[in-house]
């Protein structure tokens, strides 16, 4: 078949429009997605970064299911105010087992990326259960019903099989289990385990307090452990200030 | 003649643009009401009223689900095949797919905001939708591209007009979008909630991949396709450079892909990506101001048609809006511009001058030329024509202009140092500044949402009008096929 | 990853790289489409495809062209 170029036969010919098309709008994706998969700086060698904790992870899923996102983001960038209201820019390595990430893109309300441990558990409950009591001009919603609601730990296994098989290291294998010993500690390890995800929950729970009511397990409870999670994994006093700009 | 057109309409299928059309309309009511809503919560927060179906988290999906899923995919559905069978001279390829995607895409909708308000959702946004609606929007999405190439191949002219390639490129873009950003890992078979294949850093680049590139194909490219049909039908005249076009479609589809990164600019994103995407987002500005010149020019030589034709006037003003942030989005990405406007409102109000000055407008002037011939009837009133126009124009200036205000303010007040090289303001003092600019964008979406009403009034007595028509003249046949008889 | 893609993501090579592609296939387009007058007759008739179908109470004064 002889073939002559000519933009009258795109023009002219369905199949070949549609498979020029695909191709001319596939490169920009392919060139900026496909390299982020491969090269090792994308993510920096960071210690202390963990998977969550089931609790941890029960309290994300609700951040994601309220839609906290549309109004914090959790990526605080590299410029000085950031750095006085927030504390050390975000890291990718921070983000690394988070599915799907909630770097959010709005900030009607402020950056919640370090907001761990800077208020107390009581200081969050409150917050959360009436944000105006604590800070008058604050226009974000009352969430009550989260200390009213028990937190449904039946489908937790479920959830940390699901992201095992996306990626995030929970063992379910004794083998998978030695290996989060050596790479996150003994005690993160014992937290990442599939079989007792329920059982580790609770006793997360009871342990932390966070809702102030060891007498129940609320949403409550999950959400502030998620919260008073964020941003601590990383000590920043162990790095040079230089180090993490070589990963930008 | 007039008998000879009313035999070429019967042949297509009007019917199922008809439903598109209606469609288009009520979730945009809907969902510019629940835009407005949120807008009054975040001014007004006891709105929320502590009720979790109603909270600005779960509310804000609801509202952009259904204005771009809702009012702009039926609209897009509406005109695709309005256009696909006029310009190619021939009914759609297969009515009973063409009603699958029609009550498909409809559930996809209603499913997806009913999950919202209860609680499903995927996290990401304007990818909300949970992973079996997902499912069904792909299978929808699916059908859709198969009527639309059948019908395209069994045109009657060899050549296929630009405004279909636009509205293939949209259908390509948004399957492989749609596909690509919803891989997920469902928590089991009967769990709605599923785990994003991606994390992180991989994730964020997908998603904003996925979300610019809604903007790109779903909001611009497809509306593009209305714009090279309905602006020169309007006008009567044809567009002012075909050669233009081409080079604006291949320019566009090329260029839109890379800029998604935009979004992420100074993140844990390596920087390479986001200035890649920098550049070639300032690069889009050239066939994106191609192609608005390219429509306006349409009306070179008539340009008296706009002090007479409220039509025109929407479909004019749309591009010319078009053409302001396509101007500004290039600013935004400039990342010490963006420095300032990423995470505020200035980033709403510009969406906002694309979508409602644009996207909105063109559907608005290109429904007013549509539904009179799809009912083969006229407008029930211009004189409402050109309220609606005012009243959308003066409720996108009022938006636009509240979330420069508030955008900059709040972006200038966050890096403000005192004297002693201390933040100058708190965060929660800029909230408060922002609480003027706040409810001035509500004001601004009441009026826009005024606008719509009166549209969809227009449209309904504009029906009713021609369904007492379609009566008489059916009567009168009767009574001489009566007489005939008799 | 091949050694062309390892190169494309290094910092300095993206801006020209970028700009190279655009320019050398916008070039191409835009030869094509602006040159000739015959090329330029056959594009430019397409213009008047969406008025093949008018009904008559549509353009009057384009009628004369459309068919």
């Amino acid at each position: 078949m002889k073939f002559r170029f000519a933009h009258e036969s795109i023009e002219i010919n369905a199949g070949l429009l549609i498979g020029l098309t695909l191709l001319v709008i596939s490169i920009g994706g392919l060139v900026e997605i496909v390299p982020l998969f491969y090269i090792d700086e994308t993510i920096e060698e960071v210690e202390g970064v963990r998977p969550y904790t089931p609790l941890e992870q029960a309290g994300r899923d609700i951040y994601v299911r309220e839609g906290c996102y549309t109004c914090h983001s959790q990526m605080i960038r590299p410029f000085r105010d950031e750095l006085l209201r927030y504390g050390h820019y975000s890291l990718a390595a921070e983000s690394q087992y988070d599915h799907p990430f909630q770097w959010g893109s709005k900030r009607t309300g402020p950056d919640l990326a370090r907001v761990g441990e800077k208020y107390s558990n009581e200081w969050h409950v409150q917050h959360l259960e009436a944000p105006r009591s604590v800070v008058p001009e604050s226009i974000m919603p009352n969430y009550p019903w989260l200390s009213e609601t028990a937190l449904n730990t039946s489908d937790i296994e479920g959830k940390l099989r699901a992201l095992k098989m996306v990626g995030v290291p929970y063992s379910d294998t004794d083998e998978e289990y030695q290996a989060n010993v050596e790479r996150f500690g003994e005690e993160a390890a014992k937290m990442l385990d599939i079989h007792s995800a329920e059982k580790n929950l609770i006793a997360q729970a009871q342990a932390g307090n966070y809702d102030g009511d060891r007498s129940n397990l609320t949403e409550m409870d999950a959400m502030v452990a998620y919260l008073q999670l964020l941003g601590t994994l990383v000590d920043f006093s162990k790095y040079d200030e230089g180090y993490f700009a070589e990963f930008r | 003649m007039a008998h000879e057109a009313v035999a070429a309409d019967s042949q297509y299928n009007y019917d199922i643009i008809k439903r598109f059309a209606v469609m288009a309309l009520v979730w945009g009511i809907l969902g510019m009401f629940a835009g407005t809503y949120i807008a009054a919560e975040l001014a007004f927060p006891f709105l929320n009223f502590d009720t979790p179906a109603i909270t600005f988290g779960r509310l804000r999906p609801v509202h952009t689900t259904l204005v771009i899923f809702g009012f702009g995919g039926s609209a897009l559905f509406a005109t695709s095949y309005y256009v696909v069978q006029r310009t190619c001279q021939t009914p759609l390829s297969s009515n009973m797919l063409a009603g699958f995607t029609f009550w498909g895409w409809q559930a996809s909708v209603l499913l997806g905001v009913l999950g919202y308000v209860n609680g499903y959702t995927q996290g990401r946004e304007y990818a909300e939708f949970v992973w079996p609606i997902d499912l069904l929007i792909t299978v929808t999405w699916v059908a859709y591209f198969y009527v639309y190439v059948t019908t395209l191949m069994r045109r009657s002219q060899p050549h296929i007009y630009v405004a279909n390639w636009f509205y293939m490129s949209f259908i390509l873009a948004t399957a492989i979008l749609h596909i690509v950003n919803n891989l997920a890992v469902p928590v089991s078979m009967f769990s709605l909630q599923s785990y994003s294949a991606f994390s992180g850093v991989q994730d964020a680049m997908t998603q904003w991949w996925y979300g610019h590139n809604a903007v790109g194909f779903f909001l611009t490219a497809a509306f593009l396709g209305m714009m090279y049909y309905f602006v020169p039908k309007q006008a009567g005249r044809p567009v002012y450079s075909y050669r233009l076009s081409i080079v604006h479609f291949w320019a566009l589809a090329f260029l839109y892909m890379w800029v998604g990164a935009h979004h992420l600019h100074w993140t844990a994103l390596p920087d390479w990506t986001s200035s890649l995407a920098a550049t070639f987002s300032i690069l889009l500005l050239m066939p994106s101001w191609g192609g608005m010149i390219n429509g306006i020019m349409t009306l070179s030589g008539a340009w008296d048609k706009l002090r007479t034709d409220p039509i025109m006037l929407f479909l004019i003003t749309s591009l010319a809006f078009y053409g302001m942030s396509t101007f500004e989005g290039p600013m935004m990405s400039l990342k010490s511009v963006n420095a300032l406007s990423h995470y505020t409102d200035w980033t709403i109000g510009h969406v906002h001058s694309g979508t409602l000055g644009w996207v909105a407008m063109i559907s608005f002037g290109s429904f007013y030329h549509m539904i009179p011939r799809l009912w083969d009837t006229r407008l029930w009133s211009k004189k409402l024509v050109y309220t609606h126009f005012w009243l959308a124009t003066i409720g996108i200036v009022l938006y636009i202009t509240a979330m420069w205000i508030s955008g900059i303010g709040q972006g200038l007040m966050l890096r403000a140092f005192d004297d002693y090289g201390n933040l100058a303001y708190t965060f929660i003092e800029s909230v408060s500044f922002m609480h003027v600019p706040l409810v001035t964008r509500m004001l601004g979406g009441i009026f826009f949402v005024a606008g719509i009403l009166i549209m969809a009034f227009n449209v309904f007595m504009t029906i009713r009008t021609a369904k007492r028509e379609q009566v008489e003249i059916e009567a009168k046949i009767a009574a001489k096929m009566a007489k005939v008889g008799a | 990853m091949p050694a062309w893609l390892q190169w494309m993501t290094s910092m300095e090579y993206s801006k020209p790289i970028a700009l190279l592609i655009f320019f050398f296939t916008f070039i191409g387009i835009l030869v094509y489409v602006f040159t000739g007058k015959k090329r330029k007759q056959r594009l430019e008739s397409y213009k008047y495809i969406p008025f093949a179908d008018d009904d008559v109470s549509d353009t009057e004064d384009e009628q004369g062209k459309s068919s």
